[in-house]
């Protein structure tokens, strides 16, 4: 009885992924081979007449290599911020303190707004006449000018959106290392305080050890997202002031639908998804081997 | 037995963590509520004091003029409907679909299944500008470009492979012995999967339906891409053409913008149990 259902059961299988692969191959993998195609195609040809002039282009394009530039200052500058902000919460919420259901739920409300509003947000803000930004800091810092441009400035307009960035993702990261925190038994700790282990300590030896795993997938993860954020740049600076804040998103963006370079825009969506699919296998690693 | 110094320096040592905590509770809540709270502000002032100086964070004159208005001026009482119709059908399609997917990998050994779930985990990781371009032409000749159900399509194809690995999760931690007591029964796979298994995976088929639907909602660059006239408009695109406009009128605009938050805001707070067991696991939403 039990072989004939094993070979039933193979047949059945295929039958209960088959509808969700097809759709996939149909609407992912069909048009990805179409984008790696074009980004082959001389520009305004067709049929098999390959060309890698698209990829030579794109290797000595000084706006993408400033892109390219960009994108990785914003997803190193939000990882470190994501990190910092999300571990310094986690221990504190850790801590059982009165009032920490108030304060977790305070620190999520970035995290549950969409990536277009927290844009739009910061953009407004950063107003420099009628943001509240310039009048806060003009009250510590009177010396700070009254209408300052923060996002048409050559100097900050990328480290506030940096900042929109960190604010927007930091809660996930915090999340994720306090159900961490909160799976390390208590009696590691108590066991280490009775033999006289001093915080630091019992913070390197207990706590870091104890979270590894879980700061290694959510750094992985975050590493993937930042690298293809897309609406927040669009509705906070849409790329500007000139390519100052672009990312390789919102240029491959521009590239197909602004500037309608199909060929070239297709060559650039290639390269972004071989680095980020190299970005992503920390991640595809980690979880394959839970299997 | 701890002497009475050992006590008083635990103690002390308690107070001053509990110090630097609440300093830095205090100092984020602060940094992650001033945009919100200066935003809601702004909702409910008119035009004209939006712009009057000096910036106050209280409005003068309380008004609920904004969150009349968007619903005259601008169409969002369609934008609303549009966003609820593609992020609803995206929800339920490719949570059906994901579930199929789900049980089948994690009831089944066939061929090809660890490189076909390797698969699904890695196209969770594309970004949708991979396929953006030849997806708008392939729409475009199916004379689909401009209506939800392209719209559709291409939510429920990404949200298909995290449905699935989150139901995989799901169907792993109900025992096979359930299937197996059906079989004897004579029930088929199928039956077993709709009568005994499906029941039981409910919390965990809810929490997949929410995040498609919550996917949806929030998507920017495929409703750019895709739609192009005002009547096709989902909230968020709605809500990123506002903030294009030449003259910005950030009370409408803000006031939008926090309606067309309420869906994720609430499901978020009440989702994110799930949603770090799922990332722990495979299920990425991005």
């Amino acid at each position: 009885m039990r072989s004939g259902h094993a070979w039933h059961d193979r047949h059945l299988g295929y039958f209960f992924v088959l509808p969700a692969t097809l759709m996939l191959a149909a609407v992912l993998i069909f048009p990805a081979f179409i984008t790696l195609k074009a980004s082959v195609t001389p520009e305004g040809g067709s049929g098999w007449n390959v060309t890698l002039a698209h990829y030579q282009k794109a290797f000595r394009d000084p706006v993408l290599l400033q892109t390219f530039k960009n994108t990785v200052a914003f997803v190193a500058w939000s990882l470190a911020g994501h990190f910092a902000l999300g571990l310094g919460l986690a221990l504190a919420l850790n801590q059982a303190l009165p009032g920490q259901t108030f304060f977790r739920l305070v620190a999520l409300i970035p995290w549950t707004i969409p990536d277009v509003v927290a844009g739009i947000l910061f953009r407004w803000v950063l107003n420099p006449i009628h943001g509240a930004m310039n009048p806060l800091i003009r009250m510590v810092l009177p010396s700070f000018p009254a209408e300052f441009q923060w996002l048409s400035s050559p100097t900050l307009a990328f480290p506030s959106v940096i900042i929109a960035n960190v604010w927007r993702g930091y809660p996930l990261v915090m999340v994720m290392l306090l159900a961490g925190l909160m799976a390390i038994p208590r009696e590691l700790y108590e066991a280490a305080a009775v033999d006289g282990a001093g915080k630091l300590r019992r913070f390197f030896h207990i706590t870091l050890p104890g979270l590894s795993t879980i700061i290694i997938i959510a750094l992985a993860l975050d590493m993937v997202w930042e690298f293809r954020r897309f609406a927040l740049v669009v509705a906070m600076t849409g790329g500007g002031p000139g390519t100052l804040t672009e990312v390789l998103s919102t240029l491959v963006y521009k590239t197909y639908f602004q500037f309608f370079t199909f060929e070239y825009a297709s060559a650039m969506a290639i390269l972004m998804s071989v680095v980020l699919f190299i970005l992503s296998l920390p991640y595809i690693i980690l979880v394959g081997r839970k299997q | 037995m701890k002497s009475l110094a050992a006590l008083s320096s635990e103690r002390r040592e308690r107070r001053v963590d509990a110090i630097v905590s609440y300093s830095l509770l205090v100092l984020s809540a602060g940094f992650a509520c001033f945009p919100f709270i200066f935003m809601l502000s702004t909702s409910f002032k008119s035009e004209a004091e939006a712009l009057s100086l000096p910036v106050r964070w209280i409005p003068k004159q309380f008004t609920l003029q904004a969150y009349s208005e968007m619903w005259t001026l601008k169409p969002f009482a369609l934008y609303f409907w549009n966003s609820i119709v593609v992020s609803g059908v995206t929800a339920v399609l490719s949570t059906v679909v994901g579930a199929l997917a789900g049980y089948g990998f994690s009831r089944f050994q066939f061929r090809g299944r660890t490189s076909l779930l390797a698969f699904f985990l890695a196209t969770q990781m594309i970004s949708g500008v991979l396929v953006i371009g030849p997806y708008f032409q392939i729409l475009a000749a199916l004379e689909l470009y401009n209506t939800l159900t392209g719209l559709i399509i291409a939510y429920v194809t990404i949200c298909l492979p995290f449905a699935a690995w989150m139901s995989k999760g799901y169907f792993d931690s109900i025992p096979k012995e359930l299937d197996e007591a059906g079989l004897v029964d004579g029930a088929s796979r199928l039956q077993i999967f709709v009568r005994i298994i499906c029941p039981i995976a409910v919390p965990g088929t809810v929490s997949t339906l929410l995040f498609a639907f919550l996917l949806a909602w929030q998507d920017l660059l495929w409703a750019l891409c895709l739609v192009s006239i005002d009547e096709k408009r989902t909230v968020t695109l709605a809500v990123a053409f506002l903030v294009g406009e030449f003259v910005i009128q950030w009370p409408m605009l803000t006031a939008a913008s926090l309606i067309g938050s309420l869906p994720t805001i609430l499901l978020y707070l009440f989702l994110q149990r799930f949603y770090v067991e799922g990332l722990a696991r495979g299920a990425v939403k991005g």
